[in-house]
């Protein structure tokens, strides 16, 4: 066949988008937001470091406090997993979860068998597997009963300071790109940037909340849930340290007020959104008493579970049907949905 | 007791009489899901004007569709992780058979037919295990499971059957899935796609894979020419910002490395990381992927890989072969046919053309 139109024409066309200036809606998430939130990031994982390297012991009640905060700070922006967190596999180094493989344990178990020298210097550390780093890593050590009663008391102690000093460092590189280059990246979209247009900022942060509503959906609170016949408590996440309740409402926390500032001058649409928001949190509030939601093994507790599920997915139908819009965010059969 | 390759070969000598033809049922040239304006779901037989020559509803949301070679008679498959297929008898309008993923097993939405349709092969994620699996089909019991077999990946997503008639090309995208946890990816990081071509019987030719930075980019689909030749899309797993390329093509007994087509990062970002669906033209010449996310198909010279064309097109996904071009479709309804003399605007359906367009054998 012969075709008619040159190639480099259309090209050129395609790309002569208008340049664009980042809206406030842009600069309101990034001043209010992301920018403290890295930086709390960055200074919690720091105090983890520096409490480990004081005192490694697992039931160290200060390092087991510094592990929490750290570990809050971190599911408070872990739905921005785009950029500065994808840059060096730098969200799964410090979160690698879910773990249906059971990797984290078998990496884990290996090192400390082997007594891998390779916890003792940062850059060999960061060579490790992402199964072998991280919060969730961090957990075993600090809670798993198996784990903290093994008899190498000594090489644990360098795996967890390993574990922290990664993760304090893998916070500090990613807090300071967004500091220094992601921030002004979205403030400046433009037809040669990442972004062509404040809007496609905006997608960018839009997505991000629909995607982290369907990980507590699907995934904080789909995993332990299983099948009806077949519950699988152990699986919900970092059930060892008691958290798993606790990570969905701290995300569900972060993304109301990520939304708050996406569907901000729509009052029908910020409305509607808010109430979807004050359901599931009061959903969440029923479960208090089932904080790792052991009791998806009774109906009652499964009941609880499911019902809060619910809840957040009706919150992601309402972001997707009615915010997303709003955002131009196409609404297409296959762009939206594809596979 | 027979050995499953003896079995199997004993299926393939048997033969079968063919029923109703495909040209008794306004002869379609393609078939695609879709769906329906009240929100139901339907497998339609699509002419090269892309009229709607039949319709048939199906339970859920379907993906692609397999064609028996011979007979007015098609599998549609559930969209992952359904557990469903139909075998449809597009000229009574029934459903012949239903095909049943095995416990612990589902369907990822594409199959192929052997080359005499005796037997239909399906995709399918072994989902416990993270293993991808190749179920056999006997057709003339009915569809009846006799067999499977690895795929040598984790999710196989589209299968095709080469011009040899001996020799299935497997897409194993690499990304693990579990129907506990939806449609969420679980081994982003250690992902690792590859192309693999299997004998009938399941035994490994030849595999290849991607080079390990570029071990985030899922192959999905894919078509093969004539020849052999194989186009195949992909799906970057890494994020905006990196989008590589997402289409390539390999051929059998060269060297293990995957040619990609549109690296020039300006081409590459057009499309957002995303391949929808890949076609070759009738004629060979030409190798189209189409990007839903990126509003676009591209075609490229299928021997050198420069870029021949752009078509901005909204939500397309769906791509089918014309002589020498392509049919394309899309979530708003829309097909456009573009050939030698340009793009045809074929109009809007009442329907939205779901992911493909599988093109029909003219028998």
């Amino acid at each position: 066949m012969r075709y008619l139109i040159p190639a480099a024409v259309t090209l050129f066309t395609a790309l002569a988008a208008p340049v664009a200036q980042a809206g406030p809606k842009t600069e309101a998430i990034l001043d209010q937001l992301v920018l403290p939130g890295m930086r709390n990031l960055a200074e919690r994982t720091a105090d983890l470091d520096a409490t480990a390297q004081a005192d490694c012991a697992a039931d160290s009640t200060a390092l087991r406090a510094a592990y929490n905060q750290a570990f809050d700070a971190w599911i408070g922006v872990s739905h921005l997993r785009f950029g500065p967190a994808e840059t060096d596999t730098r969200g799964f180094a410090l979160a690698f979860w879910p773990d249906s493989r059971g990797m984290i344990l078998k990496t884990v178990k290996a090192m400390i068998a082997q007594e891998d020298s390779v916890v003792d210097t940062p850059d060999g550390f960061a060579t490790v597997s992402v199964a072998g780093r991280g919060f969730y890593a961090m957990e075993y050590l600090l809670y798993d009963t198996d784990l903290t009663t093994h008899e190498t008391a000594d090489y644990r102690c360098r795996l967890v300071r390993a574990q922290a000093a990664d993760i304090a460092r893998t916070a500090a590189a990613m807090e300071a790109d967004w500091r220094e280059s992601y921030a002004d990246v979205m403030r400046n979209p433009g037809p040669d940037s990442r972004y062509k247009t404040d809007e496609e900022v905006l997608q960018e942060f839009f997505k991000a909340v629909v995607t982290d509503l369907e990980v507590d959906a699907d995934l904080r609170l789909g995993r332990p849930m299983g099948k009806i016949d077949a519950p699988r408590p152990t699986r919900a996440e970092a059930w060892r340290s008691g958290r798993s309740l606790r990570h969905v409402v701290l995300s569900l926390t972060a993304l109301r007020q990520l939304s708050d500032l996406l569907d901000e001058g729509d009052a029908e649409v910020a409305g509607r959104i808010d109430k979807d928001f004050d359901y599931a949190f009061s959903r969440a509030d029923k479960l208090t008493g089932d904080p790792i939601f052991a009791g998806v093994a009774t109906p009652q507790g499964r009941i609880r579970v499911e019902t809060l599920q619910d809840a957040i997915r009706t919150i992601r139908t309402d972001v997707n049907q009615y915010m997303g819009p709003m955002l131009g965010v196409a609404a297409g059969f296959n762009s939206l949905d594809g596979d | 007791m027979t050995s499953r390759r003896g079995f199997l070969a004993g299926l393939m000598a048997s033969g079968l009489a063919p029923a109703v033809t495909w040209a008794e049922v306004g002869a379609p040239d393609y078939l695609s899901a879709a769906q329906a304006p009240d929100g139901s779901y339907c497998l339609l037989g699509v002419g090269a004007d892309g009229s709607i020559r039949f319709r048939q509803p199906i339970p859920g949301r379907g993906h692609a569709a397999a064609a028996h070679p011979h007979r007015a008679e098609a599998v549609g498959f559930a969209r992952r992780p359904g557990t469903f297929a139909f075998v449809i008898d597009c000229a009574a309008g029934t459903t012949r058979a239903e095909l049943e993923a095995p416990e612990g097993r589902h369907f990822y939405g594409h199959g192929a037919f052997s080359r005499e349709g005796e037997l239909l092969f399906t995709v399918e994620n072994d989902y416990d295990a993270a293993r991808g699996v190749i179920g056999v089909w006997d057709v003339a019991s009915n569809y009846t499971r006799v067999g499977e077999f690895d795929s040598n990946g984790v999710g196989p997503h589209e299968l095709r059957l080469m011009p040899d008639g001996k020799t299935l090309v497997v897409a194993n995208g690499g990304i693990e899935t579990h129907p506990d946890s939806g449609r969420t990816k679980l081994n982003i990081p250690f992902m690792k796609p590859n192309l693999t071509y299997l004998r009938l019987d399941g035994s490994l030719l030849e595999a290849v894979e991607l080079e390990p930075a570029l071990h985030k980019n899922s192959i999905r689909h894919i078509d093969v020419r004539a020849d052999g030749l194989v186009g195949f899309a992909m799906q970057w797993q890494g994020g905006k910002g990196d989008q590589p390329a997402i289409l390539g093509v390999h051929r059998r007994g060269e060297a293990p490395r995957l040619q990609l087509f549109g690296t020039d990062p300006e081409v590459a970002a057009q499309m957002d990381g995303y391949g929808g669906s890949v076609a070759f033209s009738g004629d060979g010449r030409y190798l189209a992927v189409s990007s839903p996310r990126g509003a676009r198909v591209q075609v490229f010279d299928a021997e050198t890989g420069a870029l021949a064309q752009i078509l901005p097109m909204e939500d397309v996904c769906g791509l089918g072969a014309r002589p020498d071009g392509f049919l394309a479709s899309s979530g708003t309804g829309r097909m456009i046919m573009f050939e030698a003399d340009g793009p045809h605007d074929l109009g809007r359906s009442d329907v939205r053309w779901d992911n493909h367009l599988v093109p029909l054998a003219r028998v």
